[in-house]
């Protein structure tokens, strides 16, 4: 497990493009939302946090994970692994550990300075949950979506809903909030982790309503590991 | 074979949806064996060999390997080693990294070094996998698979697009493999490499086994075959000839050395030259163009 991730790693510092996908991108962004905060007055820090967590579980993370199974698969690299001893579990692990560990390393690092720039969390340790469960639906949800996906290049059209969705989603529950069309907004694919970050950041909610935010993305991540045992596959289509 | 068989194979079907690519196919191969699984394309071959490896699931059948299912990749993978008709490899790992991150996932010991030695790509160590040939990448995938000597070795067509002298060097390699009791279970195109050096081979055709034998037995069935052409002034030959298109002669017997006899003393009576004068036994070949013919 630990030799197919250290694989992965050399392979990430390899290849500029997804090199690029990995750092740049969510670092940009992030470095534009900081630029914001400064210049308007009064912004929302739990928001802004929900939606930097977001764009780096979505863009750097999860459709790093559609592309990365993708193209294992096409260049039969899975079935190769698959011709040795290690079990199916232990080589999804190795594959995905190291984008994985990558993008906690950009949560904490993002989230760390714009603790610093705004302020402190008011619960730190249910925002690590909070990032946990969104990081374990974007894993799930890469599983399910690389089932649907032929290759890298595909990857662009097929992580698109999802990688737009739950942007658009952590931007309109973190700066709308809740009290309007609850309901649908916690149902929506990261709309009550969102919810769960800006309290988590913000405070002023009750533990218990905020751990029964936890139900919505644990269910997205059942779900999404539901349909990737359907729609996996470890080899191209003949 | 008194000894529990390496590979044990039962009434084996594998279905894709509406297509049956394997039909009812058994066969079993014995410790320090080299069997040859030979069959067009189409024939079910890549499908029944894949089985076998674990990479696919029976839709009927049975099938053990070391007496375990061979989807049990604990117990059964650390004793084997596979290489696959396309490589699969990852294209931006360096050689000597895809030989130490496949190797180390057999759970086998070996040294890179060596293994690399055998197959000649000792100063590639450091290339990149999308930076070698063709013939390269098939030489690193039968690395891969003779890592740390297993006790049984899947080859699906290994010697396709290497040249000559690579080709000798990979023989030699399953020598060595085979002088330590290594059991070899192979696929290729190249009928001669099966007719040189495999023990039994397995003729498939259109997903299901038809013949199995050795080399001896599949061709003693079919007749030899002498052909010549004759001058337009020769008297008839002294054999049942059919005649060919382009006037060629074709003798199909099943006493060789007696008709070849009798032919070449017609000639010398005659002094009648025979042109193009070939005689033989069957070659492997002729086996499958009898079975294409049988089914036409």
């Amino acid at each position: 497990m630990l030799s197919i991730a250290q694989g992965e790693l050399i392979q990430i510092f390899r290849n500029r493009l997804v090199m690029v996908t990995m750092l740049v991108l969510p670092v940009a962004f992030s470095g534009f939302y900081m630029y914001l905060q400064d210049r308007i007055p009064g912004l929302d820090a739990g928001a802004v946090a929900a939606i930097l967590l977001f764009l780096v579980m979505s863009m750097g993370l999860y459709s790093t994970v559609v592309t990365t199974l993708a193209s294992r698969r096409q260049n039969l690299f899975l079935k190769r692994l698959r011709s040795t001893a290690a079990s199916d579990a232990r080589i999804l692990v190795g594959l995905l550990l190291p984008v994985t560990a990558i993008a906690t390393g950009q949560s904490v690092v993002i989230l760390t300075v714009l603790g610093v720039v705004t302020e402190a969390p008011a619960h730190p340790l249910l925002l690590v949950v909070a990032v946990l469960a969104a990081l374990t639906m974007m894993v799930g949800l890469g599983l399910a979506t690389a089932g649907v996906t032929n290759s890298p290049d595909h990857a662009q059209v097929t992580t698109l809903p999802l990688l737009i969705g739950t942007l658009a989603v952590s931007g309109w529950v973190g700066f709308t909030g809740t009290e309007e069309l609850t309901l649908i907004k916690r149902l929506l694919p990261g709309g009550s982790a969102t919810e769960l970050v800006v309290g988590a950041w913000n405070g002023g909610v009750p533990l218990a309503d905020s751990l029964l935010l936890l139900a919505p993305t644990l269910a997205w991540v059942v779900l999404a590991l539901l349909a990737a045992t359907r729609l996996f596959r470890w080899e191209p289509r003949h | 074979m008194t000894k529990t068989p390496v590979i044990d194979v039962r009434g084996l079907n594998v279905e894709y949806g509406d297509f049956q690519a394997v039909r009812n196919v058994s066969f079993q191969v014995g410790k320090g064996e080299l069997y040859a699984l030979l069959g067009t394309n189409g024939a079910g071959k890549t499908s029944t060999l894949e089985t076998v490896e674990g990479h696919r699931s029976a839709t009927s059948g049975t099938v053990r390997v070391f007496g375990h299912d061979p989807r049990e990749r604990r117990s059964v993978r650390p004793r084997m080693g596979v290489m696959l008709q396309e490589s699969g490899f990852s294209p931006d790992l360096t050689v000597r990294e895809t030989v130490r991150l496949i190797g180390s996932l057999t759970l086998r010991t070996d040294r890179v070094e060596r293994v690399l030695d055998v197959v000649d790509l000792t100063r590639k160590a450091d290339t990149k996998v999308s930076q070698l040939s063709g013939g390269e990448k098939r030489r690193l995938d039968f690395a891969t698979a003779v890592y740390g000597t297993p006790e049984l070795v899947f080859l699906d067509e290994p010697t396709t697009g290497l040249d000559i002298r690579s080709r000798d060097a990979l023989w030699e390699a399953v020598d060595r493999l085979r002088a330590d009791g290594s059991t070899i279970v192979l696929t290729t195109h190249y009928l001669e490499e099966a007719q040189q050096r495999a023990d039994r081979i397995g003729l498939m055709h259109r997903g299901t086994l038809r013949q199995e034998g050795t080399v001896a037995e599949l061709t003693r069935a079919l007749p030899s075959v002498i052909s010549f052409s004759l001058p337009a002034t020769a008297p008839e030959p002294p054999l049942p000839a059919t005649r060919e298109g382009d006037g060629t002669f074709v003798v199909e017997t099943l006493g060789l050395q007696k008709d070849l006899h009798t032919l070449l003393g017609w000639a010398q009576d005659h002094a009648v030259e025979l042109r193009g004068l070939e005689a033989g036994p069957t070659r492997l070949d002729d086996v499958f163009r009898a079975l294409d013919t049988a089914d036409a």
